[in-house]
């Protein structure tokens, strides 16, 4: 237990001490703040010349609507009695000129120099004020008036198979974090599958392997290094976990309630999280055990091939999935412990699974991770003793026969 | 404290690697392992070492199979070297004896002695893929050593090192030893094990062709090399199984000749036609017996 500790400090600390290790994580997490703060920043450079736009109102409508208009944060109003006929001449300053025509059944206005957000304001507003001015004409209460304005609501949901309401985090509202985590299971099984492959190759083709297991354990060293790697990466999440807060901490209030009422679900980031570990394990124990197998670190690439591919086949899929998540094909192939981590998570957020199947699959991915860890441990074992030329069922063949007990 | 190999054997599929090795190394001592490349030293190494598991037999260490609780007792210099390339000198001694259970002051203080008594103290912070091959093995070498082990095996430790070096890798062997330290000791170049070993085992495609006390091997072997010096020209016939081999140059004649008997024809053959200025019967050179025994695939 004491050399797994060694293993795993040692192993961690050389990662977290690299200058790539400081220097990506620095960049993501900036971007990570600046992603946050976009809003912020288009007003950083947007100051001054955009901040008050000013509109004139030339009202040629019997209903006084130009005095309704509401100044906003960027846009203010002004009525004016000018002749609409001289519009163009009086106003050539930059300024919007507005001008209302028309009965209630068709009413109209003409934007002179409007940029689109002018546009899109005036748009609204004069369905407002217009609707207002139809209520007056028709008599309409407040309450009448509220009534006809009240908004519909459309949400989705599915049945589960007993019947019941779907679980809590169904709804499309989880669809752009279902779409980005999917993706970030993909990057970091990928990413760290070939650290770990590189560095157990690295040490195998410098020959300090042979030294370090005449010291320990090759099954203590290979979790040492799978656990240091892997808490090097979570250091790594910690920090842009932190940037991320840091970044809705320097936002501006609209953007903090949009993440958190839009796009977080907090119970989808749980599984997230534990369908990480779970798909770093599981393609991080078949790493180690294909880069034990290689001689030369230049060989891992070709030897790791193959799990790079399940890996894009399961996000492919997922991509897929994402807009048809309740087809057998996809609740089928989520079973398949190498696509478990991103389908499942998927069926998970798009709520078209119900609870005793998460059970049963993350039940069964559990199991697959640790048969696949010990396999892995005993092709390791002889594996880092091996030296030839890379050949996947001639090396495991050789590997297993070597780590046999006689 | 003895190491003791009992029928000790390894095959990896119809190839027999190791065939059944006896052997008891007296604590304290130093034995030499002879034998061409793939007579099986290093699979005999890492079956004492417990990196591979014997097919039958033992290898106990102290009356115990070593196994992952004790390896910190051992200390080991692989014919492959094999460091850290991108870490200094100090770190992977460091991380290395850690996994020996010494902890870093005691690697430090220790390491310091030892790159002293290597004269290459500037190294401590260099990183390995820095230093030239011979200064990487010195580094090898204290990996084996800085934790004080109880039982030293050195694989082939004086390959690629320079004169000079290798008679410091000797003393401090020598050195070692003379702290209790039972070092075992494969190499192919017999100088090194002529002066080192008291008791040596040679192996020949993994078996036992040889093994016992240098100094009796030397003895009791029937072959033997006789120099001689005339003024008169003389000539001497090869009969196979006795004299083996007759080769002259301008100062003497040597004949390498097989059993007692075979001395005495060579002295009359020799004599019978005047006065003997220099006659010797030499006791073979380990290097002659290796030949003789392991079928010349040495590489000196």
């Amino acid at each position: 237990m004491n050399n797994f500790w060694t293993t795993f400090s040692h192993t961690a600390s050389k990662r977290v001490r690299t200058k790539a290790f400081a220097i990506s994580t620095g960049i993501m997490a900036f971007l990570i703040i600046a992603l946050l703060n976009i809003p912020n920043i288009i007003d950083m450079f947007s100051d001054g010349e955009e901040a008050v736009m000013e509109a004139v109102i030339l009202d040629d409508t019997e209903f006084a609507l130009a005095e309704q208009f509401q100044d906003t944060d960027q846009i203010t109003y002004e009525a004016a009695d000018t002749d609409p006929g001289e519009a163009e001449e009086t106003y050539t300053d930059g300024e919007t000129v507005i001008v209302l025509s028309g009965p209630l059944e068709s009413m109209e206005a003409v934007l002179y120099d409007a940029p689109p957000a002018v546009e899109m304001d005036v748009q609204a507003q004069l369905q407002q004020v217009k609707d207002q001015a139809a209520a007056e004409e028709a008599d309409l209460s407040e309450a009448q008036l509220a009534l006809l304005q009240a908004p519909v609501q459309v949400s989705t949901q599915s049945f589960t198979d007993d019947g019941g309401a779907a679980p809590e985090e169904a709804g499309s509202g989880s669809y752009w974090m279902v779409y980005a985590l999917v993706f970030i299971i993909y990057l970091l099984v990928i990413t760290f599958g070939s650290m770990i492959a590189t560095e157990v190759a690295t040490e195998k083709s410098s020959r300090v392997m042979e030294l370090i297991v005449s010291s320990i354990n090759p099954v203590t060293q290979m979790f040492g290094k799978l656990f240091g790697i892997g808490a090097a990466g979570a250091l790594n999440l910690l920090i842009l976990g932190g940037a991320a807060v840091v970044g809705l901490w320097m936002s501006s209030e609209e953007m903090l309630r949009f993440i958190v009422n839009d796009i977080l679900d907090v119970s989808l980031l749980g599984y997230a999280l534990l369908f990480i570990a779970l798909g770093y394990f599981l393609y991080g124990g078949v790493a180690a055990m294909l880069g034990a197998l290689v001689s030369r670190a230049e060989e891992v690439n070709q030897a790791i091939q193959p799990l790079i591919f399940l890996a894009m086949i399961a996000f492919f899929l997922s991509i897929m999935a994402l807009n048809a998540p309740e087809l057998t094909v996809f609740r089928v192939l989520s079973y398949v412990p190498f696509f478990t981590p991103q389908l499942l998570f998927l069926r998970i957020g798009m709520g078209t699974v119900p609870g005793w199947e998460i059970g049963i699959i993350i039940v069964l991915l559990v199991l697959s991770v640790v048969l696949i860890n010990l396999l892995a441990a005993r092709v390791y074992k002889g594996g880092v003793l091996l030296y030839g030329r890379f050949s996947f069922k001639k090396s495991v063949k050789q590997a297993l026969a070597l780590s046999r007990k006689e | 404290m003895t190491l003791k190999l009992e029928s000790l054997e390894k095959t990896f599929g119809s190839h027999t690697a190791v065939g059944g090795i006896n052997a008891e190394v007296a604590p304290g001592s130093m034995f030499g392992m002879l034998g061409a490349n793939g007579a099986g030293k290093t699979t005999t190494f890492r079956m004492i070492l417990g990196l591979l598991d014997p097919t039958s037999g033992t290898a106990e260490w102290n009356g115990r199979r070593i196994g992952y609780d004790r390896t910190h007792l051992i200390g080991y210099l692989p014919e492959e070297r094999g460091l850290f390339p991108k870490l200094t000198v100090k770190d992977q001694l460091v991380y290395l004896m850690r996994l020996n259970g010494m902890k870093r002051q005691d690697t430090i203080k220790e390491m310091r002695s030892w790159l002293e008594r290597f004269q290459v103290e500037e190294y401590e912070n260099k990183k390995v893929e820095e230093l030239s091959k011979g200064n990487q093995q010195k580094i090898q070498f204290m990996a084996a050593v800085l934790h004080r082990p109880e039982l030293l095996i050195l694989d082939e430790p004086f390959s690629g090192l320079d004169p000079v070096n290798a008679d410091m890798l000797k003393e401090a062997v020598l050195s070692i030893q003379k702290n209790g330290t039972t070092i075992v000791f494969s190499s192919h170049q017999m100088r090194n094990v002529e002066e080192l070993c008291e008791e040596i085992l040679m192996l020949k495609e993994g078996r036992v062709v040889l093994e016992g006390h240098l100094n009796d091997i030397k003895r009791s072997y029937s072959m033997k090399n006789i120099r001689i010096r005339a003024d008169h020209d003389f000539s001497i016939t090869e009969t196979p199984g006795s004299i083996l081999s007759v080769s002259s140059n301008k100062l003497e004649t040597v004949v390498q000749v097989n059993g007692e008997e075979a001395v005495k024809d060579v002295f009359y053959q020799a004599s019978a036609d005047g006065y003997l200025r220099h006659f010797a019967v030499e006791e073979p050179s380990l290097h002659d017996i290796f030949i003789d025994k392991a079928g010349g695939n040495e590489h000196e």
